[in-house]
């Protein structure tokens, strides 16, 4: 493994962003990837008691849009396989959203308000009482922290010269973030993903930088894209040092 | 029947942008596009939940 | 993690870690083959349709006398240390991004 790891953040907001680390090895990159999307642990509704459903939707298809609808997670104040309850009473004529969803803590709660759940028409209504468990994506994708988990070899471009001059001019598309001649990241939408907007009429020799990884992380809103990466680095060491251990005895 | 709320290839949440969608692209003139694009739903899996969707509350709730 | 050892000669290991999938394996895997004193290193993982061994099983073959056990112990404090570190770069790199935002 190289030991050297050097971490840049490329682009950020809120939900998602572009993590270029350099000195991983593909065994690491892909571990990492994968502990994001099905170790790291949210919350998500598991189990509801329907008091009155006189909605169109049947129990079941209500409860699993409640599944769906993510919920933020404070894991230092859960373990896996604790709960937290939430409740819903809403009557028609109505949307019931997930934004009106109550719960027990309020450090669990709805990530997103605007999330319909069931239009309710005049005289129907929908009361539930249900419960949230804190699992892993690897039980359920539901609990999935992390949506669209991916990384990139990150690429290097080079103006070797001038394109022959009769030679006609075709589209030459790279996604993901490129490296260029002077060390700065920039990202092919900044440039239509087309190499010939950003340099016209130039020859260009495109390379896979060694080791080098763009990780695309974007999170559901249970937990911040910080939180996320981290606790992913967190669990596979956990793993390590539970075989060191182990080993060791 | 109603919007899905997650995308189903990618996991995205994308219940929460149909209502204004539906205000400004299907009821409203603008492109539907451009509003998808300013929603932030940008990848084609996502964007095809919502152009590709009906409401289906108001036909099926007379039977109930 | 569960560990159950299936075969251990001096210079050859066959061992079950059960609970464990191809997210930690490979990790593993690829630190065995960059530690010194070990000749090969596999790992083998059946689906769990097969309906046989479904929890993976590491094979390690080490060689100039090295003990398959400890370069085991010696990869997983390798992955640690290495994961540590990573931890607290990608730490800063996120505190950094957000000083300047």
């Amino acid at each position: 493994m190289a030991d050297d790891f050097d971490v840049e953040v490329v682009t950020r907001d809120d939900r998602s962003a572009r993590l270029l680390v350099r000195g991983l090895t593909p065994a690491v990159a892909n571990g990492l990837r994968r502990t994001m999307l099905s170790e790291v642990p949210t919350f998500s509704i598991d189990t509801v008691r329907f008091v009155e459903n006189s909605s169109v939707m049947f129990d079941e298809m209500v409860g699993l849009r409640l599944g769906l609808v993510p919920l933020t997670t404070p894991l230092d104040d859960y373990e896996v396989g604790e709960s937290a309850t939430l409740a819903l009473d809403v009557e028609g004529p109505a949307t019931a959203y997930s934004g009106d969803i109550e719960t027990s803590d309020d450090l669990v709660q709805p990530a997103d308000e605007n999330v319909p759940i069931i239009e309710l028409k005049e005289g129907q209504r929908l009361e539930f009482e249900a419960d949230a468990v804190l699992d892993t994506g690897k039980e359920h994708a539901k609990h999935q922290g992390g949506v669209a988990v991916g990384y990139r070899h990150l690429q290097r471009v080079t103006v070797v010269g001038d394109a022959d001059e009769f030679d006609e001019e075709e589209p030459n598309i790279l996604r993901g973030v490129i490296e260029t001649e002077d060390g700065e990241l920039v990202h092919t939408e900044e440039f239509d993903a087309d190499l010939t907007n950003r340099h016209p009429g130039k020859e260009l020799e495109i390379e896979d930088v060694p080791s080098a990884f763009v990780f695309h992380i974007e999170s559901d809103g249970s937990l911040s894209v910080d939180e996320l990466t981290l606790r992913a680095v967190q669990s596979l060491r956990d793993r390590a040092d539970e075989l060191a251990e182990k080993v060791a005895v | 029947m109603m919007i899905p709320v997650r995308c189903f290839t990618c996991g995205n949440v994308i219940g929460e942008h149909w209502e204004e969608f539906k205000a400004r692209a299907r009821e409203g003139e603008e492109d539907p596009a451009e509003v998808l694009d300013e929603l932030g739903v940008d990848r084609h899996c996502c964007r095809r939940m919502m152009v590709s969707h009906t409401d289906l509350v108001d036909v099926v709730s007379p039977y109930q | 993690m569960e560990l159950r050892v299936i075969d251990k000669t001096d210079e050859e290991l066959r061992i079950e870690i059960a609970g464990e999938d191809h997210t930690f394996m490979n990790v593993l895997k690829g630190q065995l083959l960059n530690t010194d004193g070990v000749a090969a290193a596999t790992y083998d993982m059946n689906p769990e349709q097969s309906g046989g061994q479904t929890e993976p099983i590491l094979s390690v073959k080490t060689e100039d006398g090295l003990d398959p056990l400890d370069a085991l112990g010696e990869a997983a404090t390798g992955i640690s240390d290495n994961l540590a570190d990573l931890y607290d770069r990608i730490e800063a790199a996120f505190d950094d991004a957000a000083a300047e935002a």
